[in-house]
C-alpha cells in the first residue's frame, strides 16, 4: 500500500502517541511491582534456651520470596553471638543481624555455614567484621563454585540479591567439642547431603538442640544435586538418630521436639531410592521417572514432585548403570 | 487518555500471560525452523503426539526427552525432532522399520528455554507435530563436555552399556535401552571441533534393518537412547558410527 509522505507522517505519529500510552502503561505496571519492598520479614522464635530459629518458607526460590526458604539460627551465649548460616543474600543477611540486635546486646562472636549451598552463606557479607567458620571441605566447595552459584540466585530471585557477592569463611572448623561461653557445642562433619565431608552438624548438648542442616528436611522434599548417594545419606541419619537431643532444627521445614523428621528423612530416602532401583529395572526413562506418583505418606513433604525430577537428573544415569553393569 | 491508559495496562496485563502460554506450542523461531525440517510441506499440531521433558532443565547438558506418537492409528515414517531456540535446533531423525514401536527417548542439550518439537511423517504422507517446553538457565551447547574436561575420556570412547526390557506397562512390548560413551562435541566451543555419533542402527541377526537413527551434536554427551520394539526373539545388533568415522558395535 502506497503512502504520500503526509500520510506517512500521520501514521508515524499515531504510531508514537500509541507507543506513548504503552510506555506510561508500562511504567503504571512497572511501578505496581515496584511497590513491594524487598524486606525479609524475619521472626527468629526461642526455641530453647538462648536458643533462636528463624524459620523460611518451605518453597523453592522465587522473585517473590527472595529465597527465604532456609532455617538460620543463632545461640547467644556470654562469649557473644554464635550465628548459624546466613541466608540466602546480603540483604536477609542484614536483616538477620538486625533481628539479632533486637533480641541481645551481645556482639556477634562467630559465624558457621553448615555447607556451602548458597541460601546458607551468601548472607556472610553482613557478617564481614567477624570470623567465618566452616568445614575444610566447605571452604574449598565454595570457593569453587561460590560464583557460579551466585549469578544463579540473581537469575532466580532478582532485585534481593543486589550487592551479594561470596565472602569465604576465613576459619576452618574441625569435628570435636568446644565450649563457647557455658554452651558445649559438639562439631561433627558428614556427607550425605553435600559430599565428602562437607555437611557440618552441631549439638548443643548444653540445651539438647541438635542443630541438623541440610542433613534433614522436615515437610520440605531433600535435594540431591550433591548427595554422594542415598545409601550414605541413610547412614548419616541413623547416626544422627543415635544423638541424645531434645530439640531438632532441620535445615528446611520446621524446628521439632520429637524424631519424626529423622523418621521422615528415613522413610523418603528409602522411597526414593526403592524407586530409582526399580525404575532401571523396568529399563524406564528418565521422563518417566521423573513423573513416578509421590505416596499418599509422603502428602505433607513439600515440593515432592519438582525435586523428583531435580533427582532423577542427579541420580538415575548412576541406578541405571548399575543395573546394567549388574544385569548385562 | 485515562481510560486509554487503563486499556493499555488491561491489554499489557493481559497479554503477558498468554505470551507465556503461547510460546508452548508457538515461537519466533517456529517459521524458520518448520521451515528447516518440514520445507513447505503441508502439517499440523496433533496432541496424539507427546513430547515429555522434564518442567525445568536441571542439567543443561543432560536433558532427557521421550516422545511417543503410538496414539496415532497409523504406522510412521519417520520422525524428526528439533528445540528450536538451541543453536543446533536438530536432535534426531527416527526411522522405523517395522514391528518398531514409535516411542523414542534420548538426552540432549539445551542453550536456553525452548519449545521441543517432535514431527511425525505417517504412512499416508501427513506431518503431524507435537511439541513439549523446557525452562532452563542455558549454556548446554556451548559448554564443554565433562569428558574434556579430563584426559581419560578416549579409554571410554564407545563403551555401550545397553540392557533389553520387557515393558510392565505394554505388554507385547520390549524396550532397547542403551548409553553409550562419547563426547558429543558440538564444535561450538573454542578449540574443539565438533566431534559427535551420527548414526545408529539397529539390525537382527540376518542383518535385516529395525531401525535407523540420525544424531545431531545436540546430543548429550554419554546419550542414554531408547528404543521400543514389538517383543520378539530375536537377537539385534547395535550398530553406532562417529562424525570421525569410528564404528562402535554391541549385541543386545
Amino acid at each position: 500500500m502506497a503512502m504520500n509522505s503526509n500520510e506517512h507522517f500521520k501514521g508515524a505519529a499515531m504510531v508514537l502517541k500509541h507507543l506513548r500510552y504503552a510506555l506510561m502503561g508500562l511504567l503504571v505496571c512497572g511501578s505496581w511491582v515496584q511497590a513491594n519492598p524487598l524486606n525479609y520479614e524475619l521472626t527468629p522464635q526461642e526455641i530453647a534456651p538462648n536458643t533462636w530459629v528463624v524459620t523460611g518458607l518451605t518453597e523453592d526460590f522465587t522473585p517473590q520470596n527472595g529465597g527465604d526458604i532456609v532455617n538460620t539460627a543463632f545461640i547467644v551465649t556470654a562469649e557473644g553471638v554464635v550465628v548459624l548460616d546466613t541466608g540466602p543474600s546480603k540483604r536477609y543477611g542484614e536483616a538477620l543481624r538486625r533481628v539479632i540486635r533486637e533480641v541481645t546486646e551481645q556482639p556477634i562472636a562467630r559465624v558457621y555455614n553448615s555447607h556451602h549451598h548458597p541460601d546458607h552463606f551468601l548472607g556472610n557479607q553482613a557478617f564481614a567484621d567477624v570470623d567465618i567458620y566452616a568445614l575444610a571441605a566447605t571452604i574449598d566447595l565454595i570457593k569453587s563454585r561460590g560464583e557460579a552459584y551466585t549469578e544463579n540466585m540473581y537469575r532466580m530471585v532478582g532485585d534481593w540479591m543486589r550487592g551479594t557477592d561470596v565472602l569465604l569463611p576465613n576459619r576452618i572448623q574441625t569435628p570435636g567439642q568446644e565450649r563457647i561461653g557455658e554452651h558445649s557445642l559438639r562439631f561433627m562433619a558428614f556427607s550425605g547431603h553435600s559430599g565428602p565431608q562437607s555437611d557440618l552438624v552441631i549439638l548443643d548438648e548444653t540445651t539438647g538442640v541438635l542443630f541438623a542442616f541440610d542433613l534433614v528436611f522436615y515437610d520440605r522434599a531433600l535435594t540431591t544435586p550433591d548427595t554422594p548417594g542415598l545409601m550414605q545419606w541413610l547412614e548419616d541419619i541413623d547416626a544422627l538418630s543415635s544423638l541424645e537431643f531434645t530439640t531438632l532444627v532441620p535445615g528446611h521445614g520446621e524446628v521439632a521436639t520429637s524424631r519424626e523428621p529423622l523418621d521422615q528423612m528415613r522413610a523418603y530416602l528409602t522411597w526414593l531410592d526403592q524407586v530409582l532401583t526399580d525404575s532401571a529395572a523396568q529399563g524406564l526413562v528418565a521422563t518417566e521417572v521423573m513423573r513416578v506418583d509421590i505416596p499418599e505418606r509422603f502428602s505433607s513433604v513439600a515440593l515432592a514432585a519438582q525435586e523428583l525430577q531435580r533427582t532423577v537428573t542427579h541420580l538415575y544415569p548412576k541406578y541405571e548403570d548399575l543395573f546394567f553393569a549388574e544385569n548385562f | 487518555m485515562k481510560r486509554l491508559l487503563i486499556l493499555y495496562c488491561a491489554i499489557c496485563s493481559g497479554i503477558l500471560p498468554s505470551l507465556v502460554l503461547a510460546q508452548v506450542h508457538d515461537s519466533v523461531m517456529w517459521d524458520y525452523t518448520r521451515k528447516m525440517f518440514l520445507g513447505e510441506a503441508l502439517y499440523q499440531f496433533d496432541d496424539r503426539i507427546r513430547v515429555s521433558l522434564p518442567e525445568f532443565a536441571e542439567d543443561s547438558m543432560q536433558v532427557p526427552v521421550s516422545v511417543d506418537a503410538s496414539a496415532i492409528d497409523e504406522p510412521i515414517v519417520k520422525m524428526i525432532t528439533w528445540a528450536d531456540y538451541n543453536p543446533i535446533q536438530h536432535i534426531f531423525t527416527y526411522h522405523p522399520e517395522s514391528g518398531m514401536l514409535p516411542q523414542v527417548s534420548i538426552t540432549f542439550k539445551v542453550q536456553q528455554s525452548t519449545p521441543v518439537r517432535a514431527a511425525v511423517l505417517t504412512e499416508s504422507g501427513q506431518w503431524l507435530v507435537g511439541s513439549g517446553y523446557v525452562s532452563a538457565a542455558g549454556g548446554g551447547c556451548t559448554l564443554p563436555s565433562e569428558s574434556r574436561m579430563n584426559d581419560d575420556w578416549q579409554s571410554s570412547l564407545g563403551q555401550i552399556r545397553a540392557g533389553r526390557f520387557s515393558r510392565h506397562d505394554q505388554p507385547g512390548a520390549d524396550r532397547y535401552k542403551f548409553r553409550i560413551m562419547h563426547p558429543m562435541d558440538s564444535g561450538l566451543v573454542a578449540n574443539i571441533p565438533s566431534f559427535y555419533l551420527e548414526q545408529v542402527e539397529l539390525r537382527a541377526e540376518n542383518g535385516d534393518l529395525q531401525v535407523r537413527l540420525e544424531l545431531s551434536p545436540a546430543v548429550s554427551e554419554n546419550p542414554s537412547i531408547s528404543f521400543d520394539r514389538l517383543s520378539s526373539d530375536q537377537h539385534y545388533q547395535l550398530w553406532v558410527r562417529d562424525n570421525d568415522g569410528n564404528e562402535f558395535q554391541r549385541a543386545l
